[in-house]
Formats: C-alpha cells, sequence, structure tokens
C-alpha cells in the first residue's frame, strides 16, 4: 500500500555542474556536518566517484541519504528517507523529503566553491520509492500514486503544467517517476516557502 | 499492513524464518531492556549485524569531538547506540551466488544501505549504513534466496571460503566446491562451534601451488588431494590448522598429510571441541586457535584433536554429504565454443588479457568482473545478474580480492560479455594486477581503523589506471593490498606492496601513515608473509609505490627475479634508505594537506577509533540458553494473552526444558534440548546433588520442572497456564541463580589454586 511508504526519494537534476569532480564535495559534507547545516543527524561522508553511475558522494544521515548522485547516468542532488516520515499522508511526507532536500540543495548553490558552476534544474524532479513492498515498480502503484503527486506538484507549483512519466521498464528497479515542468522553474528557496 | 513475514512466509526455509522471528523478538526484548548489553551484542553479531565507526554516538569533525544526537539513547550493546547505522555481513559460502540472489542482494542495498554493494575479502558480501530495526526483514528477504547471515560475525565459525575457480581450474586435484559447501552448513549453528572465545575461519582450496583458498591464512584449512589406497584412487585433503594474519601472523601448520574426505566433518567438529574447551577466553588478543596451538605445540595440538574424535557421538552427516558431492554439478547456459576469429578491439584484448582464465573444459572460459575497491551498485549488480543468465547461468562466485568472477561462460561469446560488461561500466581491465587494489573499509566505516585504506586504495586505483599500459609487465603483475589497521582484513601480508594504518605524532599533531610490508607471497595459498618495514606518511604512498617499483625494475637481477625475491636480496637496510626518502613530514604551517587522510578532509585524528567488534563478546553458550529461554517465556506469555492456552502451556515448559539443558550441557555437551534428555540429566546433575537448590527455597524451583514434565494429564486453562508462566519465570530466575553461584564458584576455585601455586 503506497499510503504506508516512508522510504521515498526525490532528486533534482543539475542545471551545471556535471563536470565538477565528484570528490570536490566531500570537503562541502564534512564541513556541513562540522557546522550542523542540516536539520538531520548528519553522521558522515561517503565517497563513490569510483563507481560509474552510482550514488556519488553521499552525506550519510540517521533519518536519511543526501548525495551528489549520478544513478544513470542523470547527475542530480538526491535525497531519500531511510526512517520514518513525518506526515498524515503520502503527499505530506513527499512535502517533507522535498523540503530537506531544497534545503541542501539551496546551500549547495550558495557555497562559493560552486560559485556559479554548480546550479539545479528544479524543473526536473524524479521521485522513487525504496520499497518494493508497498511501492513496488507497477502500473498499481503508478494508479494509486498519481493523484498523490497531483497533489504534492499543486503545492510545489501551484498553477503549473508539468509532464509525469512513468514506464515500468526493469520491473526489478525501483518504483520511479520523472515530472519535468512545462515553464522555468522556480528557485529553491521559493519552493521552500511553499513547502 | 503488509509485512515481509508475511508475504515470504512460503519461501523461507521454516528454520531459517523460525531464526529470524527469534531475532526479532530478541530485538523487541532488548527495546524493553530485558536483555542485557553485552549478550544482546553478541546476539546480532551472530546474527551478522555488525557495528560501524562512530556507533558510540561520538565522531572527530576535524575540530573536535562532538555528540551525534540520535533520537534515543537506547543501546545495542556495550557503548553502542540503537539508531546508530550498522554493517550488515552477509556470508556467501564459497563466494557462491546465483541471480536470483544478486537481484535481491541489489534490492537490499538500494532499500536498506547506500545502493552499493561491497565484496570482501572472505567471499562476503557487506551492506553498510542499516538501521538494526531492518535487519529482520533483511535477513527474510536473503533466507527467500537461500541465504542466511547467521554466524556472518561474532565468535563462531565465520564464512567458508573455496578458489573461486574451483571445479574448472587447470591445476586441481578436484572441485572443492562441494565440500566446502557441507563443511559451512554442517558448522553452522553447530552445538560445538558455540562456545568460542574468537572467530575461527576455514577455507578450502583446489591446489597447492597457486593462491587458490589461501588456506595458510586460515584457522583451518584444506588443500584437496588424491591418494591410491589399495589400487583405488581415493579423494581427501591436506589439512592446516592455526594460520592467521592480524597483528601478530602466524602460518598455518601441517595437521594430516591427507584426512580422507570421511574425516573432514568429525575432525573439524572435534578441533571445534577442543577449541571451545581450551581456547583462551579472558584475553582478547590471545583467542585465536593459532595461540592455543602455539601454546601447546601442534604434536598436543593434534593429540587431542584425535583423542576427541574417538569420543564424539556419531553424526550421519559426516559422510551422508558425500551423496552431493557425487552428485555436485554446475550447468553452464551455452555450448561450449572456441573463439576462433580475431577481433579487433585493442581494449577487448587488454580486458582479456587479464581477465580471462581459460577452464580446464574446452571451449569454456572464466570472466574476472573487476570491482573498484570491491563495490558495485545495485543497479550494476542486477544488471550483471542478466549478464550471468544470459551467458553463464548461477555460475557466479565472489572472489577474495574483492570481485566477481562469471564461471561457464563460452569462449567464443568473450566479445559480447566485454560489451554488456562495458555498457554497465563492469569491464574494467587489469583484474589481479597492479591497480585492482585491494582493500579493507578501513576509517570510512570500521570502528578499528586507523587510516584511509579505501581513501589510499582509490587514489592508487586512480593513479596507476592510467599509467597501467606503460608499466613492464614485471609491475604490472604486482598486487597491493591495504588494510587500515594492523588487524589485516586487507590482507596486506600477501602482497607484493602492503601497507597498514599507523598514525604518528609530528609537532604535537597527528598524522596519518601507512607501515609498509613488502614481498608477501600470494601464490602458494599465501605461502610466505612479507617483511615489515617503516611507516610513511598517507600521503608519499603514491610517491613510495612509483619509487620501489622502478628500483625493482631497474635492480633486479635478470628478468627472472620476482619482486618478492628482490625484496628478500635487498634486504632491510636498503629498503629503508628508499623508505626514508619518503618518511618526513613538513610542518602543519608549511603543509597541512599532511595531517589528513585520503579523501578525508578533517584534520587527522584517531579519537574515533572505537572498540571493535570483530572480537565480538565473549558469551558462552549457557548465556545464549538462557536468553532463549527468557524469549520462550515472553513468547508464552504473549500466546497466554492471545488465549492460546495450550501453545503457552508447552511454550513455557520448553523454556523450563532449554534453561535446564543450557546448566546440563556445563556439564554433558552432547544433551539435545529435548525433555525426555534434559530432565533425568538435570534431576540427577543438578537436584540430586543439591547444585539447583536455592538457599531458602531449596529444590522447589525445580519441581516445577519436574511436576510439569511428570504432568501427562494437563489442563490448559487461563488459571493453570498462568500458573506455570509464574513457575516458569521462578524456574529461569533459578538457573540465572545457580550459573551465578557455578560461575562464582569456578573462579574461588581458580584464585585458591594461584594463591597455592
Amino acid at each position: 500500500m503506497i499510503t504506508d511508504l516512508h522510504r521515498i526519494g526525490i532528486k533534482f537534476l543539475t542545471a551545471r555542474g556535471d563536470d565538477i569532480p565528484l570528490t570536490d564535495f566531500i570537503p562541502i559534507f564534512h564541513a556541513w556536518i562540522q557546522e550542523g547545516k542540516l536539520e538531520d543527524v548528519m553522521i558522515d561522508v561517503a565517497e563513490y566517484s569510483h563507481v560509474p553511475a552510482g550514488p556519488g558522494t553521499m552525506l550519510i544521515a540517521h533519518e536519511g541519504n543526501y548525495a551528489i548522485d549520478e544513478t544513470g547516468n542523470r547527475r542530480g542532488f538526491v535525497y531519500y528517507s531511510k526512517q520514518e516520515v513525518s506526515g498524515d499522508n503520502l503527499a505530506d511526507r513527499l512535502a517533507v523529503v522535498c523540503r530537506k532536500n531544497l534545503a541542501a540543495c539551496k546551500l549547495l548553490e550558495a557555497e562559493d566553491t560552486f560559485k556559479d558552476r554548480l546550479a539545479f534544474d528544479f524543473g526536473r524532479i524524479e521521485i522513487f520509492f525504496n520499497d518494493r513492498l508497498n511501492g513496488p515498480n507497477s502500473d498499481e502503484t503508478w494508479q494509486a500514486f498519481e493523484p498523490v503527486l497531483k497533489s504534492f506538484m499543486a503545492r510545489l507549483y501551484p498553477n503549473t503544467d508539468f509532464e509525469a512519466r512513468y514506464e515500468t521498464g526493469d520491473p526489478r528497479e525501483r518504483f520511479s517517476v520523472s515530472v519535468s515542468l512545462q515553464d522555468d522553474a522556480a528557485s529553491a528557496e521559493d519552493l521552500l516557502a511553499r513547502l | 499492513m503488509t509485512t515481509w513475514k508475511e508475504t515470504l512466509k512460503d519461501e523461507m526455509p521454516a528454520e531459517l524464518a523460525q531464526e529470524i522471528d527469534t531475532f526479532e523478538t530478541q530485538i523487541g526484548l532488548k527495546k524493553q531492556g530485558k536483555i542485557d548489553d553485552k549478550l544482546f551484542a553478541e546476539t546480532r553479531l551472530r546474527r551478522g549485524a555488525y557495528g560501524q565507526r562512530y556507533d558510540n554516538g561520538q565522531r572527530h569533525d576535524g575540530v573536535e569531538t562532538r555528540e551525534l544526537h540520535y533520537p534515543t539513547a537506547a543501546t545495542k550493546g556495550p557503548d553502542t547506540l540503537w539508531d546508530a547505522p550498522g554493517m550488515m555481513r552477509i556470508k556467501i559460502p564459497f563466494g557462491g551466488m546465483n541471480a536470483e540472489q544478486m537481484d535481491v542482494m541489489a534490492d537490499l542495498a538500494e532499500e536498506y544501505s547506500d545502493a552499493i554493494c561491497h565484496v570482501t575479502t572472505r567471499q562476503d558480501i557487506q551492506l553498510h549504513y542499516i538501521h538494526i530495526d531492518d535487519t529482520p526483514d533483511l535477513q527474510r528477504r536473503l533466507a527467500a534466496v537461500g541465504i542466511t547471515t547467521r554466524e556472518a560475525c561474532g565468535n563462531g565459525v565465520r564464512n567458508v571460503t573455496a578458489c573461486p575457480i574451483s571445479g574448472v581450474c587447470n591445476d586441481e586435484s578436484f572441485d572443492v566446491t562441494p565440500y566446502s559447501k557441507a563443511m559451512a552448513f554442517f558448522l553452522l549453528g553447530h552445538p560445538d562451534t558455540q562456545d568460542f572465545g574468537r572467530k575461527f575461519k576455514v577455507a578450502f582450496s583446489g591446489c597447492k601451488g597457486k593462491a587458490c583458498g589461501l588456506t595458510n591464512i586460515h584457522d583451518l584449512g584444506f588443500i584437496a588431494r588424491k591418494k591410491m589406497v589399495d589400487g583405488e584412487e581415493k579423494r581427501g585433503f591436506e589439512m592446516y590448522v592455526g594460520g592467521g594474519l592480524g597483528a601478530v601472523p602466524y602460518e598455518a601448520k601441517p595437521f594430516d598429510e591427507f584426512v580422507p574426505e570421511t574425516e573432514i566433518l568429525p575432525l573439524a567438529q572435534a578441533i571445534s571441541r577442543v577449541f571451545a574447551r581450551l581456547g583462551e577466553k579472558r584475553n582478547r588478543g590471545r583467542a585465536r586457535i593459532k595461540f592455543l596451538i602455539d601454546k601447546i605445540g601442534i604434536d598436543e595440538f593434534r593429540r587431542l584433536v584425535l583423542a576427541e574424535r574417538e569420543i564424539l557421538p556419531h553424526d550421519e552427516r559426516w559422510t551422508g554429504y558425500l551423496d552431493d558431492v557425487r552428485a555436485w554439478e554446475e550447468t553452464p547456459v551455452k555450448e561450449p565454443a572456441e573463439l576462433t576469429t580475431g577481433v579487433s578491439d585493442a581494449q577487448f584484448e587488454t580486458w582479456r588479457a587479464t581477465n580471462i582464465y581459460r577452464q580446464k573444459q574446452k571451449g569454456y572460459t572464466t570472466v574476472t568482473v573487476a570491482l573498484p575497491l570491491g563495490d558495485l551498485t545495485s543497479w550494476q549488480m542486477r544488471q550483471l545478474a542478466d549478464i550471468a543468465r544470459k551467458y553463464c547461468g548461477d555460475n557466479v562466485r565472489l572472489t577474495v580480492e574483492q570481485n566477481i568472477v562469471l564461471r561457464w561462460v563460452a569462449e567464443a561469446d568473450l566479445p559480447a560479455v566485454y560489451r554488456e560488461l562495458e555498457h554497465v561500466g563492469l569491464a574494467q581491465p587489469g583484474a589481479g594486477t597492479i591497480f585492482d587494489v585491494v582493500s579493507c573499509p578501513g576509517t570510512d566505516t570500521c570502528k578499528l581503523g586507523i587510516s584511509s585504506s579505501r581513501g589510499l586504495a582509490g587514489e592508487l586505483h586512480e593513479r596507476l589506471a592510467t599509467r597501467y599500459q606503460q608499466f613492464d609487465s614485471a609491475i604490472q603483475g604486482l598486487r597491493i593490498k591495504i588494510s587500515g589497521c594492523f588487524n589485516s582484513c586487507g590482507q596486506h601480508h600477501l602482497a607484493d606492496l602492503g601497507f597498514y594504518g599507523v598514525s604518528r605524532k609530528v609537532g604535537g599533531r597527528t598524522v596519518p601513515h601507512f607501515r609498509v610490508v613488502l614481498g608477501g607471497q600470494w601464490e602458494n595459498n599465501g605461502g610466505s608473509y612479507g617483511l615489515t618495514v617503516g611507516a610513511v606518511p598517507s600521503k608519499r604512498v603514491p610517491d613510495f609505490v612509483d619509487r620501489i617499483t622502478e628500483k625493482y625494475l631497474a635492480e633486479r637481477e635478470g628478468e627472472q627475479e620476482s619482486f618478492q625475491a628482490f625484496i628478500q636480496r635487498f634486504g632491510k637496510r636498503e629498503l629503508k634508505k628508499v623508505l626514508d626518502e619518503f618518511s618526513a613530514v613538513p610542518p602543519y604551517e608549511m603543509d597541512p594537506s599532511y595531517y589528513s587522510d585520503w579523501r578525508d578532509p578533517r584534520e587527522y585524528s584517531i579519537t574515533d577509533i572505537g572498540v571493535g567488534e570483530c572480537a565480538g563478546e565473549v558469551v558462552s553458550r549457557i548465556d545464549f540458553d538462557l536468553q532463549n529461554a527468557e524469549r520462550l517465556y515472553f513468547e508464552a506469555q504473549l500466546q497466554h494473552e492471545e488465549g492460546n492456552y495450550q501453545k503457552a502451556d508447552e511454550t513455557a515448559f520448553q523454556a523450563m526444558v532449554v534453561a535446564a539443558g543450557g546448566l546440563v550441557r556445563l556439564e554433558n555437551q552432547d544433551v539435545p534440548d529435548e525433555a525426555d534428555k534434559v530432565v533425568p540429566e538435570f534431576r540427577k546433575r543438578f537436584y540430586d546433588t543439591g547444585l539447583f537448590h536455592d538457599k531458602y527455597a531449596g529444590g522447589k524451583f525445580a519441581e516445577y520442572l519436574f511436576n510439569r514434565y511428570e504432568d501427562t494429564n494437563r489442563e490448559y486453562t487461563a488459571d493453570k497456564v498462568r500458573l506455570l508462566l509464574e513457575e516458569t519465570q521462578l524456574f529461569i530466575e533459578a538457573a540465572h541463580a545457580c550459573n551465578t553461584r557455578l560461575i562464582e564458584q569456578a573462579s574461588a576455585e581458580r584464585k585458591a589454586k594461584l594463591d597455592k601455586d
């Protein structure tokens, strides 16, 4: 049942910055831990630059994992929850996960190291479920999730058209939906204000 | 709410399902504070749930040590916080995996870990950053595809390893795979392996001359041999004991030059008994079997083992497994076919030169999928499973060099396999060469890590990969292995160039270093250990590698002189000179980069080193039995609450039997947990002798057990069962008290003896 889902992930693809070495993110994440920049209990940095199309450089937290991620050969910033997420329903929980991701993206874009070199396209979003029990990669999940997605997107981008694309593809892969906006995307700050 | 337990109930072997339910109950009991920290730590370790760095809730962030504010203050072991992520070690006997298992591994890594599957130097898979509450479901999903994590950590028999090309090897005596499998499942959960003071590692090799199963570094090693007996060829094994790496490496000692195949299981059992009985339990640093053998001598050890073997109660499994051995075969998915046409692809040829092994079966090859630092993503694991399905079937093995091999690939399919591996980023050439660097997790995740072995390995891998083609073949073939500390999980003693993490104080600051171990032998089952020379700062290790390899190339005595021979000839004095070129550390103000480790910009500190869990907790079998009794009692309470009185009654009785059985086995270890066996033994040894008697209540609590045992006309009413539950609780308490008295008595006797001496 997707109503029981808590292992939710959101990825914002990069608008620029794909050429920045993954190892350049290591000191940034360490500094975030040092300075307590994020609301989660941040634990450590894990580095997988040696693995192609992998989870990249990760900031491991108790509540979930943050990463400059290259899964699917698409670089973006990802956050996925590994614990129960607050919220009465899936749309609320999705908003919590999204808010955490946006907060990290905003910080990253503001880092001096990446000034003018790194930006995220908040109009290109991937949403996925790390839970094959409650959210298998199937049309049924998509049918159940589509109204939730609409409700969530109405909050994130009110009065803006978007296109959601779900393809089962390899059924073993986790359930994943790509969302793209018809109009220009908002900034992380604006989106955070809406959540 | 749907659960994995319900979803997979028909797919899990009943025994595995029961074990996992039990573990889940133990987690519940621990949360209620009903299990002691030490006991729970060893319990979870024996389920493969290991601690990770910072799980004491503290982390040095480069400036100071700070608290990690986890949601709860609960613990899952001494100084180990409940919410701190841990590592799950998944033992894969002989490294053998099938495609379905690979798919599941990929899912688990994605859902509970960080989407990375890490292959270890003992053919396990490790998943990191896992919450303890997720482990029962994770284990259920593994159980549904025939994998258990039982005894993957802790003081038990670890994964039984074997040569990854056994069965297809040109040099082997015979395929050791079915023997290693039989050994793994015979020793798994065996009562005689539950009371060790430390871990115990077993390995199988098909031949003596190659690296194969690395029997020389194992507690118990078997090398396949054939022997003519009365004109008939018999299979057996050359058997070795007491090898091991770690801070004090020991080469294994020969136990017997030929042990018939019918005797390997009972001898392993006899060795387990001797180790459990005589092995060190208090001093963790001296508790491996190698120290016992060193102390009493191999001849005395052999005598004790053979004497124990004589009195072992017969077990059908000792020889029963031989039917499986005879029936063992692997099924390729393709017909054999040689590659007869040329392939004009230089990259393919580079890969083919290092990653392909021509099997003894004509037309078939074994493909090594070289994994950088032993890692692959969930997606890669799934794709690899598909490649296996298409080209080699379920014939996949993990290797001790942290790679994966696909066996039974038709040689004619190699170009296609290469293309498909390349497509998923798994066609890295150089398997078993200088840039296929092996490394333990080190400071990345290990509590004992001193220096960043993975950081250094990643750096060396990157640098050497780009220059590989320019190297002389003598350099290309060298092996580098790195451990984060002296415990040798990276097997640095066996490498041409081995390194292990240490630290040094320079100008009041701590600087990460690696101690250099040169000229270890990989061949001959890890035949000899390298020469330990000095230490170099972490940041100078790549330069040192360049220098020593250049020196070898320039100064070796002819092309035939191996690196190992060169190191021996060159000698420690000369090596020290080379080392000295790199040992200086500039002041922090001049170059602060020396004061942080590879791929970790925090100013280096060793304050994060914690108490490792490799050693597990010393928990005797009686502690587990009493814990098991407590769990059964708890389950009986639940059954009573649910109105299932008969079941509650039976479970409560079983709890008493288990507690009594634990005590009985202190004197007679062969008594199984059956009431008809335990109760008479308990009466004889503990009731009639007064050992169980309470100071005030006398033998009353024991009578609860006898009364229930003798009551053949039970009534299962709520009140009667409630009464039995109360009696059960009192009986278990009395068993605890009896155990405590026995321990104190033994301790007093020891002290008196010492005083007398």
